[in-house]
């Protein structure tokens, strides 16, 4: 009984507008990021809530900023949505699906509200592209979307999204909250407030059960660790900064650990 | 004076290991899947306790780390503040160079 996990074998997800990840935009596209807000490299959250807060008066960057948000939780809405699917086969407790469940209706909510505040500018969802890499679109030989550990392991799954990702949307929303208070949008305020509450409830859910996933099977905590801290040290790299020495401790320890059981066989 | 995390409250959000300017919050290591103060290295800034969303972190004003080890995380505190500023300062030049080439009075200005 495998329904919704046989489909979703046979179907990529699709979303009107198309996934249009700023990483593989166009040139006349770049050009036009270029004349809205200085170009491609300022569209990304960090930079945007700077440029926000330094001109609350340039309606532009209000509304790339909420794009960039946004589109997010579009993808957040396949990725929920599709863990429901995809861990049908698994034996995992059966309320941890519900919550699934619970995150995908979340996400719709968050993707309504940021693209109704980004319309309140006069904006449109789709006229800036997505800050995530959005839906996935690898295929194998005979067409069918290939999906990774970050969508099919639960463990993977929950510690990279749910606690790493949604833990530093936490730091995003109350940011972008207070933000709207500093330049009196008020709907930014609210709007960025609400979504806060519900991420402090996703990022307790993906460390609730990757903590009952884990209990008791040290490999599996390393690899939920181990996924983490992959996310981390590619966020720092796509940011330019350098990672925190404790990740490549832990990267070193993981190495070193993974040599001594390829030695002992 | 140090900080300490209430492990019953922590879900392991990762806000002030991000926010730590010393680095002193540990929990890729700890070998038990939580996060740490490493008090050696605690500055007492505070950071830690103001971003927490379950206010889980609190303080220890009797426990004192010894001064030159002090001195040690306040120096690596002040680097990273440094860091953080010039950081700061780079974004902020290209947000200006942009701004000022963009005319006074256009459409896309709002509340005017």
């Amino acid at each position: 009984m495998a329904a919704l996990r046989d489909y979703l074998d046979d179907h990529f997800t699709v979303r009107d507008p198309e996934y249009r990840p700023s990483t593989e935009i166009d040139d006349a596209e770049k050009e036009s990021l270029k004349e809205r807000i200085g170009g491609v490299e300022n569209y990304e959250i960090p930079t945007l809530r700077r440029m926000v807060a330094q001109h609350p008066e340039n309606a532009e960057f209000r509304k790339a900023l909420v794009s960039g948000i946004v589109s997010a939780e579009y993808a957040g809405i396949d990725a929920f949505g599709t863990r429901v699917g995809l861990w049908e086969d698994y034996d995992l407790p059966a309320d941890l699906l519900m919550t699934m469940i619970r995150q995908e209706w979340d996400e719709v909510r968050h993707a309504q509200l940021g693209t109704q505040l980004l319309e309140s500018y006069g904006g449109e969802f789709g006229e800036y592209p997505d800050t995530l890499g959005g839906a996935n679109r690898e295929q194998d030989a005979e067409g069918r979307p290939v999906r990774g550990p970050i969508a099919t392991d639960p463990t993977v799954s929950l510690s990279v999204v749910n606690v790493q990702i949604e833990g530093g949307a936490l730091e995003l929303f109350a940011g972008v909250s207070k933000l709207g208070a500093k330049i009196d949008d008020d709907l930014m305020e609210f709007v960025y407030d609400y979504n806060w509450a519900d991420e402090v409830v996703h990022v307790q859910i993906g460390d609730y059960f990757v903590n009952k996933i884990v209990e008791e099977t040290p490999e599996e905590e390393r690899k939920a660790l181990m996924a983490q801290a992959q996310v981390e040290l590619f966020t720092s790299a796509q940011r330019q900064i350098s990672p925190a020495a404790e990740v490549m401790a832990f990267m070193q320890e993981e190495a070193e650990r993974a040599r001594t059981v390829l030695a002992d066989e | 004076m140090t900080y300490r995390i209430v492990l019953e409250t922590c879900f392991n959000c990762g806000l002030c290991r991000r926010v730590c300017p010393t680095e002193a919050i540990k929990y890729y290591t700890t070998g038990s899947r939580t996060h740490i103060i490493d008090e050696e290295w605690c500055v007492d800034c505070d950071l830690c306790a103001k971003i927490c969303p379950v206010a889980c972190i609190a303080s220890h004003p009797a426990v004192q780390p010894a001064a030159a080890q002090l001195e040690l995380a306040r120096a690596k505190a002040r680097g990273f503040a440094k860091k953080q500023r010039a950081d700061l300062q780079a974004v902020d030049a290209r947000i200006e160079a942009f701004v000022a080439t963009t005319p006074a009075g256009d459409e896309r200005r709002i509340d005017d």
